[in-house]
């Protein structure tokens, strides 16, 4: 995918391994087409009865263009997702956020390489993910800034939640800095559901399950608040919440 | 009379992480009364409130509470809400990315299906939320903040009276309610207090200072030190503790 000087792209991505959906169903994906470039293969099934997917996607950015793209994995999905950003012109922007939710025995592979080759190029890396059952997560994300490319603002973000003892997540942010003057972090979190929040919430009345269904919604709202268009954004919220009542 | 009685707690002792906190309270709450609960830091007063909200790290390991004739310890916090205990929390927990209208609305609607009542209409739930922030003199914008997140103390205290009159309990437990707070905030609290306060209802007002007392006038009040009740008596109990503090009990 190469985005054009000046053109702005936004792209929402919803992988649903239990419909054997992924983002060209017409109800949530604005971009019929799968991630282009490499593609994204065919649902297959899997042994544990998940359906497998995978994207492996270029993106290319030029001179003043941006592009924001929003990444959901659905419970019951396992996948293998690759992404391979790059910044090709001064005032390039990229903004990847992604989210998933596993609640089973799927197996979530993400890794991100964000290329910043000239100057003066902004990127955003924000995923966050919940970990239930014996679900595993395997994040891997690094920011890759040359030379030339002083004045970079790189950020990265990995944020996880584990329900489970039998669930693992393995996250490797990374930063590779050859220019002296620019602006990167990043950061990985790996924690559990806050249990003083549940009992300041129980004391109100709301019961265990949907003080954890809060938690875990606004947990992932970060996420989702980057889907632009609103009843679209409503409606993946409230499958999330459906899914994420079955896997608590 | 003995249907009067909304809370009897019989030595009762609870500890957490296996130290002993209470080491055996009685304590007997009427309709229409408010009782203050005083001590030293340590005492157990907070771990007592805890115990009556049903905190999960508090381990009970003797006695009995009942409230309205039920069992209490055998409910969960959340059934211990809708039969209408309220606590306010001495330090209300953050709960980054949940608004209030929506933790409010959830709240409300967990007490209402708890009760075998409809949730409440869009319209009635605003109108309520409206009535009761306008009470503890909250700002509209109020409602869609994040529940606790950047508040600031007397903000936070506004806040729970704020839930207390929105779910409308039967016993309210006040835990350190006047900590962190001026003189302003603190009376906004007491008034609202006091205005929600009913000859069927009752309230525990948990403090280590007369200053809420002098807002919130307390029909009886208990000294709590090293998990006992050392002390009951009238209200004449608090001029009596600020003069002679609490070792010369």
């Amino acid at each position: 995918m190469i985005i054009k000087s000046n053109n702005i792209v936004h792209r929402v991505y919803v992988l649903d391994g239990r419909s054997g959906c992924c983002s060209d169903d017409p109800r949530l994906s604005v971009d019929r087409h799968p991630l282009a470039g490499g593609g994204m293969s065919s649902p297959q099934s899997t042994p544990n009865g998940h359906f497998c997917k995978g994207i492996s996607q270029h993106i290319v950015v030029e001179r003043d263009a941006k592009v924001d793209v929003v990444l959901l994995v659905m419970p019951g999905t396992s996948c293998d997702i690759r992404l391979d950003v790059r910044l090709v012109g001064e005032g390039a922007e990229a903004n990847i956020y992604g989210a998933y939710v596993c609640g089973w025995e799927e197996k979530v592979k993400i890794a991100v390489d964000m290329h910043h080759d000239l100057p003066h190029c902004n990127s955003r890396q924000l995923f966050k993910g919940i970990a239930g059952g014996t679900s595993r997560v395997d994040f891997y994300g690094k920011i890759i800034v040359a030379q030339d490319a002083q004045k970079t603002e790189a950020y990265q973000e990995n944020h996880n939640l584990l329900l489970s003892d039998g669930a693992k997540v393995d996250t490797k942010p990374q930063l590779e800095i050859y220019a002296d003057d620019v602006k990167c972090s990043h950061g990985a979190t790996i924690g559990r559901l806050n249990e003083e929040e549940q009992f300041y919430m129980r004391s109100r009345g709301i019961s265990l399950e949907d003080a954890k269904v809060l938690q875990m919604i606004s947990f992932i709202a970060p996420v989702l608040e980057h889907i632009e268009d609103k009843s679209q954004r409503e409606s993946i919220a409230s499958r999330i919440e459906e899914s994420i009542r079955q896997i608590i | 009379m003995a249907n009067d009685i909304l809370l009897k707690i019989e030595g009762l002792r609870a500890s957490v992480e296996d130290k002993e906190i209470l080491k055996g309270v009685d304590l007997v709450i009427r309709k229409g009364e408010i009782h203050a609960v005083m001590g030293p830091n340590g005492a157990g007063k907070s771990t007592l409130s805890a115990v009556l909200a049903g905190k999960p790290q508090f381990t009970v390991t003797e006695g009995s509470i009942e409230f309205m004739g039920q069992d209490l310890l055998a409910m969960s916090p959340e059934e211990r809400a809708w039969a209408g205990i309220f606590l306010s929390f001495q330090y209300p927990v953050e709960i980054p990315g949940v608004s209030i209208t929506n933790f409010m609305k959830t709240a409300v609607n967990a007490h209402r299906t708890g009760k075998g009542l409809e949730p409440l209409k869009a319209g009635d739930f605003l109108k309520l939320m409206r009535e009761k922030m306008a009470f503890v003199q909250m700002k509209p914008e109020f409602a869609k903040r994040e529940v606790n997140v950047g508040f600031s103390g007397g903000e936070k205290k506004r806040n729970e009276i704020f839930q207390m009159a929105m779910l409308d309990p039967t016993l309210a437990i006040l835990d350190e309610t006047d900590s962190g707070l001026d003189v302003d905030a603190l009376r906004i609290v007491a008034n609202g207090v006091n205005a929600l306060h009913t000859p069927e209802k009752a309230a525990i007002v948990i403090t280590h200072y007369q200053r809420l007392l002098d807002y919130i006038v307390p029909d009886v009040v208990h000294v709590l030190k090293d998990g006992k009740i050392v002390r009951t008596a009238g209200k004449e109990l608090v001029a009596e503790i600020e003069e002679k503090g609490y070792d010369n009990l």
